[in-house]
């Protein structure tokens, strides 16, 4: 894969990959700062950041590739069903490492994962919410020179154009039954 | 009052003056009737991002990340089922307040005006009373100085003032706050969920999903006079609470959802030379129309999923993870429900900041009290504009003489009256700390709530075309909802003599 290929890829990824690493560094980040030297904090803030961020940024080509149905709720929880646990077990593990200088999974597995299976469902309502917020606007940017930005973006285009159109008639419509009242 | 139960979907009217012809109108109730116009299609597609936004940021507050947390502290996870029942019940409400908005691009005042002129009064006046009150701010700005240790006063008082000149500045106030609620909303469900997802465990989220479906549950001291109007209130804090859900068909029409699409927007105070006129009342669609009613279909299925997902799953969510939360800090704290049954009303969002710190430190535990003054902010942004939205809507369409002024101009003076008003209170009033202030807003609201559900009903059976009225079960739901309301209100009324806590 050539580096212009790859760049392009991380273009349509990053809306995706800064929503994960946010929400990660965030909040997980801020749990390892406290009392802690600042290599350690960074390195909690990156072990659940940056596995959120690959997967958003995953997300975020599925979507641009069209391989899932823009702004729909149904895949993005199912991809976050799977793609959660998975980053939040990968941050414990890690977090381990990098304490006790061994990797350990978390005492009961199953229920670890079970548990975050089902707080991931509140995870990508937010994932969607702020990743419908940003990424047509970056892809918009991004759209001169890249096609498969301009593909995506064409489609939530049409979708604005559409509702566009839509006000537009009604504004007619109204302009209409004002002048009848007069 | 006009029964319009009898008038056919569309009737003779006043003749057009450039086609001769008769204007089909839909008469309903004893104010003008409405003319038949086209009904816009639906979005295209199921999209994420629409008008129940605000109810989220109106509905996730105090009763999703305190007051319950509290009860579960004290009472046990089962105590959730009752939150279960208020949640739902909400959803539907929110369906059935949608119902009429979109099929008339009027809100459910104008509604309530049309079934009978005082009904809407009432709520003009309950606005007044119930919302003027800045607790919803105080409790935000508290948590706020938790983390800052800026003084909580001097806080709200500028976010009082920020709040009054960003809508004042607003050219669309819908779209600015749409925008700004959407992002602020995100950040809390992500960080939320990631909080939970650290602190929690599989044993308190299934004790918590499981005690709610506990039904039936109530432990005697609840029956008590101090548990019981706190029990009743935190029901009615269950997602939007008060005339929030009434406010959500004017942002319905704001947004352009059905007929509110032939309605104009409000604009902010510096651009209000550029506000269009308001027409004098809503519109209606040809319910004889099958192409119509297969885009009104549209249109339930667009709102359905909103109250579906969005409203339910996101208030769900917010607090089935404050309420993990609170487990854990009765865990780290277990002296925590003892100093709540005594009175410590800042025990749990305490004990909750002690949760976070415990993962993660100080820092952590600010975070809580971050989310908690995020809270705050989001329900102080929502409110004010609800408040000066409903006000204007009331008053514009009316106060006799009103419409000489336009409605930005009235919902501008709402809003800086309700601002400075608060400003006021907050210095020199009875300001007893926040969660005072919000026992008083919870029980209060009950009575509008269920004031509300038979308004619901009288408007959406009587005031609406056969075809579009609701089916059989929703009425008993909404009528369960009245009975639910009013019924645990008079009897806290008549059992413990107690009307606030």
């Amino acid at each position: 894969m050539d580096t212009t290929r790859l760049l392009r890829l991380g273009e349509l990824a990053l809306p995706g990959l800064a929503v994960g690493l946010i929400a990660g560094a965030v909040a997980g980040g801020l749990a390892g700062i406290v009392g802690q030297p600042v290599g350690w904090a960074l390195v909690s803030m990156l072990a659940l950041g940056v596995p959120l961020a690959i997967l958003g940024g995953g997300y975020g080509l599925l979507v641009a590739y069209r391989k899932v149905r823009i702004g729909a709720f149904a895949p993005v929880a199912l991809f976050w069903l799977v793609g959660f646990p998975l980053a939040r077990l990968t941050h414990e593990v890690l977090t381990y490492l990098v304490l006790a200088g061994e990797p350990r999974l978390p005492p009961d597995v199953l229920g670890f994962l079970a548990y975050q299976g089902i707080i991931s469902a509140g995870f990508a309502i937010g994932f969607l919410w702020l990743h419908e917020r940003i990424a047509p606007r970056w892809w918009q940017r991004m759209a001169p020179r890249n096609p498969v930005a301009a593909d995506v973006y064409s489609a939530y285009a049409a979708y604005a154009k559409q509702v566009y159109e839509q006000r537009e008639a009604r504004r007619r419509s109204r302009g209409r039954a004002t002048t009848q009242q007069r | 009052m006009v029964d319009s139960s009898k008038v056919p979907v569309s009737g003779a009217g006043q003749p057009g003056p450039d086609t001769g012809k008769a204007e089909r109108v839909w008469r309903a109730g004893g104010l003008d009737p409405m003319p038949i116009r086209k009904l816009p299609d639906a979005p295209p597609a199921i999209h994420i991002l629409g008008p129940t936004v605000f109810l989220v940021a109106l509905g996730v507050g105090m009763g999703e990340s305190y007051m319950w947390p509290r009860l579960v502290l004290v009472f046990g996870p089962e105590i959730r089922w009752l939150f279960l029942i208020g949640v739902t019940l909400q959803a539907v409400v929110m369906l059935e307040m949608a119902r009429y908005a979109m099929a008339t691009g009027e809100s459910i005042f104008t509604g309530a005006a049309r079934v009978f002129k005082p009904l809407m009064w009432f709520f003009f006046a309950v606005a007044i009373l119930v919302y003027v009150w800045p607790g919803h701010l105080s409790a935000g700005a508290a948590a706020f100085e938790e983390i800052t240790g800026i003084p909580w006063v001097l806080t709200a008082c500028i976010a009082l003032v920020l709040v009054g000149v960003v809508f004042t500045l607003a050219k669309v106030i819908y779209n600015l706050l749409e925008n700004l609620l959407s992002v602020l909303i995100g950040v809390l469900v992500v960080g939320t969920a990631i909080v939970a997802s650290l602190v929690g465990s599989w044993g308190d989220l299934s004790s918590t999903l499981t005690g709610m479906f506990a039904f039936g549950y109530f432990p005697s001291e609840a029956m008590s006079s101090t548990w019981f109007p706190i029990v009743v209130g935190a029901i009615a804090f269950a997602g939007p609470s008060g005339m929030q859900q009434m406010w959500y068909t004017l942002h319905l029409r704001d947004s352009g959802a059905g007929m509110g699409a032939h309605v104009p927007k409000i604009r902010g105070l510096r651009h209000a030379a550029e506000q269009e006129e308001m027409p004098a009342r809503g519109f209606m669609f040809d319910t004889e129309d099958p192409e119509e009613m297969k885009k009104w279909k549209g249109w339930r299925r667009w709102v359905t999923f909103d109250a579906l997902l969005l409203f339910w799953g996101i208030t769900m969510l917010v607090t089935v993870s404050f309420t993990v939360l609170a487990q854990a800090a009765a865990r780290e704290n277990p002296n925590v429900a003892s100093l709540i049954e005594g009175g410590d009303r800042d025990a749990a969002l305490g004990a909750m900041s002690d949760a976070f710190a415990s993962v993660g430190g100080s820092v952590l535990g600010g975070v809580f009290f971050g989310f908690i003054a995020l809270i705050g902010l989001n329900a102080t942004l929502g409110l004010f504009d609800s408040f000066s939205r409903g006000q204007a809507d009331m008053t514009y369409f009316f106060v006799p003489g009103a419409k000489r002024f336009k409605i930005s101009h009235i919902y501008a003076f709402f809003l800086w009256a309700v601002i400075i008003f608060g400003i006021l209170i907050l210095n020199f009033g009875p300001a007893d700390g926040p969660s005072g202030v919000l026992d008083i807003l919870a029980f209060l609201s009950t009575f509008a709530m269920g004031a509300y559900c038979v308004v619901l009903l009288l408007v959406n059976n009587k005031m609406l075309p056969k075809p579009i009225r609701p089916k059989w079960w929703a009425n008993l739901i909404i009528g369960f909802g009245a009975v639910f309301y009013l019924g645990m209100l008079f009897y806290s009324l008549l059992r413990f003599g107690v009307v606030v806590s």
